[in-house]
């Protein structure tokens, strides 16, 4: 029970990281591989601190992972939180999927065989 | 389509060969969904639902391939308006114990053909982030049911 709150909380600081363009523009770009947060800032044109800050909400959600290397902090994708959160749209998607396809299926099935008893009983019958 | 900038909806739609009348209760009775929810399934698998049809009244799916991967999914009952309309929370269970609470409106209408069945979702975190899983990762899942799922 316990864990299912942290879960739900962390799922929480996920979806909340999200609401920002910056960044989901961030997770998009380290996407194409690692980079520092000083690349990271320079198309914004935004300061060092200001991405710092965005990094570190990415960092907390588990969506990003940080190294010192050198003088530089290096970010990457931490992808698995972000996983978390896609599968709650995709688990949803399957549900409604499985659901439709599933009564379509037993209605078909359900008209067939009333087509065929129909048949059956009245084999001379004219068919439509 | 209205979708307010705070929320996320999901949509899904099919056209039933049957009744409104037949699809509601085909829809809504424990039995008959036991029979359709695993009717195109080919491997065996666990699916339980019990459903206690009234205002207030709670329905519970639990599904998965073994005992171990159960999901499960409770909805409670707002609005029962047979065979015209259903409104549920709905709140899902995967089997790491993770949550997602939300609202299902599911409506019947008679059609050329039977019953079009459509389903929407609604109380996922905002349309941005709908966005960004739509461009960067669910592109293979959206195009997939792009027939079924008409999105916000």
């Amino acid at each position: 029970m316990v864990n299912r709150m942290v879960q739900q909380q962390r799922l929480d600081e996920v979806f909340a990281a999200l609401s920002d363009a910056t960044r989901r523009d961030v997770l998009v770009r380290l996407g194409d591989g690692p980079a520092t947060i000083g690349q990271l800032a320079e198309p914004y044109g935004i300061t060092l601190t200001g991405m710092t800050k965005h990094v570190r909400v990415l960092e907390d959600a588990g969506l990003v992972v940080t190294e010192k290397v050198g003088r530089a902090r290096q970010c990457r994708l931490g992808a698995e939180r972000l996983d978390d959160a896609m599968s709650w749209i995709g688990f949803y998607q399957r549900l409604w999927e499985r659901r439709l396809d599933g009564l379509e299926a037993f209605f078909t099935l359900q008209r067939g065989r009333a087509d065929e008893a129909a048949r059956r009983t009245r084999p001379e019958g004219p068919t439509p | 389509m209205t979708t307010d900038a705070t929320d996320l909806e999901l949509r899904a739609q099919r056209v039933l060969p049957a009744t409104p009348d037949e699809v509601f209760d085909a829809y809504t009775d424990a039995e008959k969904q036991r029979a359709w929810f695993a009717i195109l399934d080919t491997e065996p698998g666990i699916v339980e639902i019990e459903v206690d049809l009234r205002v207030g009244g709670q329905q519970t799916a639990v599904w998965g391939p073994s005992r171990d991967e159960l999901f499960r999914e409770t909805q409670t009952f707002l609005e029962i308006d047979r065979p015209h309309r259903l409104v549920t929370d709905s709140v899902g269970s995967s089997p790491d114990g993770a949550t997602m609470a939300t609202r299902v409106v599911v409506t019947f209408e008679a059609v050329d053909g039977g019953t079009l069945m459509s389903v929407v979702q609604s109380g996922f975190p905002t349309p941005e982030i709908r966005d960004f899983f739509a461009e960067h990762a669910w592109e293979g899942a959206f195009d997939r049911i792009g027939a079924y799922l008409t999105r916000a």
